[in-house]
């Protein structure tokens, strides 16, 4: 995997008060965090409280205001257009991060033309240009990980939500990432297979990938991350180990989460 | 009724309704090359881009292709020396010409903004997450918008050809001896008004089939990821 600084040993991903309005609603207020190699995070709190468009300002599909985002210590340069609203300064540099990173989303967002072989392959062999045999055999190698070798002719129309959602996760990992975002991964999907998709999700925690994981499955947030995030009205209200933050919060709102959550 | 004045003529007419197609066929090759760019500059915000497609598309699709067809065969006579000196009298002096760049101009805007539509169809999810993995505008126009475009536009696309193809016979007008053309001319020697029309929108009718059938066909195979 190419990297700009193969030396760098630091975090994988560092948010430096990050602020993001949409028009007057002000979403993040200053959020900093950061995530070394290996960790799970898990961003909880009620929803408009800005966990999912913190996700989305590290690979910037949401441009922050300001603030700093640093990925494998490579700072993402920001700028602004003629109307003011922020920019990335450089749509090559942000092509080049997010190509390591894997993103997955609520709606799974598999593209339904292609196959799933084709929509785990995308990603590597056009944007990576890696070798179509080669990219083949590492989707199928995915696939089987996430447990739908099976399906590999079959489009996304032809699948369940819950196999969509792995389809998805194989998709992410074709590009060996770096860090993974997972944007509510388990929201959309009906009460049974929110279990196939999490113990997906479990597995890979435990390969000592980086993730970092927007959720309401207080479950898999308790169990398996290394770090919790309380997010309350755009600012991190709570924080520690997944003990600290479940069992002995300081915060009376997170308290309050828990309560109704749990 | 006197049918076999049909059939004495039916080569005559065969004749016609090849020129008919050859018409309808070239006017849309062109027209497609044609609507694919503007569909793209109708959504661009910058106003070089838009207002040009937008003025193109409003008087293509705001006015009759008769006038348009009557204004480029005869008008153009009006600028016959600019026309001469640029070299292109000789393609504007040719009916021909002049009613395939009329048909051209018009199914190229209509076509576009079936287009347009068809894009902005196209989810955005779908985008979001060929962004997030690290492709770069072009490449998710073409390996992703594009494609799924072509999908969402195929059926208002059939209609739209069939609609050009029947709109050919205007250039009968202009002279052409296309399907209705030859009709018409054969009428005038032979006074067998319903005989020969009748036959003339027979023919018709089997190129609309034609094309409705091979647009059915193809728009199976585009959306077996449906099945």
């Amino acid at each position: 995997m190419p990297q700009a600084n193969a030396d760098y040993n630091g975090p994988v991903m560092i948010v430096e008060d990050l602020y993001k309005r949409f028009g007057d609603l002000e979403v993040l207020k200053g959020i900093s965090l950061s995530a070394d190699e290996g960790d799970v995070i898990s961003l909880i709190g009620s929803s408009g409280s800005g966990k999912s468009t913190l996700l989305r300002c590290i690979n910037l599909l949401e441009a922050p205001d300001s603030g700093a985002v640093y990925v494998h210590g490579e700072l993402i340069g920001m700028s602004r257009n003629r109307r003011g609203d922020p920019v990335a300064a450089d749509q090559k540099q942000v092509d080049r991060i997010r190509s390591r990173l894997g993103m997955v989303f609520q709606n799974f967002n598999l593209w339904s033309h292609l196959s799933i072989l084709e929509n785990v392959m995308e990603a590597p062999v056009h944007v990576l240009k890696v070798p179509k045999n080669e990219a083949r055999e590492r989707a199928i190698e995915m696939l089987n990980k996430v447990g739908i070798v099976d399906k590999i002719d079959a489009y996304p129309a032809q699948l369940s939500g819950g196999q969509q959602q792995r389809a998805a996760i194989a998709r992410a990992l074709a590009v060996e990432p770096e860090l993974m975002l997972f944007d509510e991964p388990t929201s959309a999907l009906d009460p049974e297979m929110v279990g196939e998709v999490l113990r997906v999700m479990r597995q890979l925690a435990e390969e000592g990938r980086t993730m970092l994981v927007v959720t309401h499955e207080m479950g898999f947030a308790r169990e398996v991350s290394s770090k919790v995030l309380f997010l309350h009205q755009g600012q991190i209200e709570e924080q520690g180990t997944p003990d600290t933050v479940f069992n002995n919060p300081t915060s009376e709102r997170c308290r309050q989460f828990l309560a109704s959550n749990l | 009724m006197e049918f076999s004045v049909v059939w004495d003529n039916l080569p005559k007419l065969l004749q016609g309704a090849q020129l008919t197609l050859e018409i309808t066929l070239l006017s849309l090759m062109i027209g497609l090359v044609i609507a694919v760019p503007v569909a793209l500059m109708r959504r661009s915000k910058n106003p070089l881009l838009w207002m040009p497609a937008y003025g193109y598309i409003l008087y293509f699709r705001g006015t009759p292709l008769l006038i348009q067809l009557f204004l480029i065969y005869y008008g153009s006579g009006q600028f016959r020396p600019e026309l001469s000196d640029l070299g292109l009298w000789g393609l504007f002096r040719e009916a021909y010409f002049c009613g395939v760049l009329a048909l051209t101009l018009n199914t190229g805007a209509y076509t576009a903004e079936i287009f347009r539509g068809a894009i902005q169809a196209v989810p955005a999810g779908d985008v979001e997450a060929a962004k997030a993995c690290g492709m770069g505008r072009i490449l998710i126009f073409r390996r992703i918008i594009l494609p799924k475009a072509i999908r969402l536009a195929w059926p208002m696309y059939g209609n739209e050809v069939v609609f050009l193809m029947q709109a050919t016979s205007l250039v009968s007008v202009i002279t052409l001896l296309d399907l209705t053309g030859i009709a018409g001319r054969i009428i005038s020697k032979t006074f067998a008004v319903y005989e020969i029309y009748i036959m003339t929108a027979l023919l018709y009718l089997a190129i609309t089939y034609a094309i409705v059938f091979l647009f059915k066909r193809i728009e199976k195979r585009l959306n077996r990821h449906l099945a």
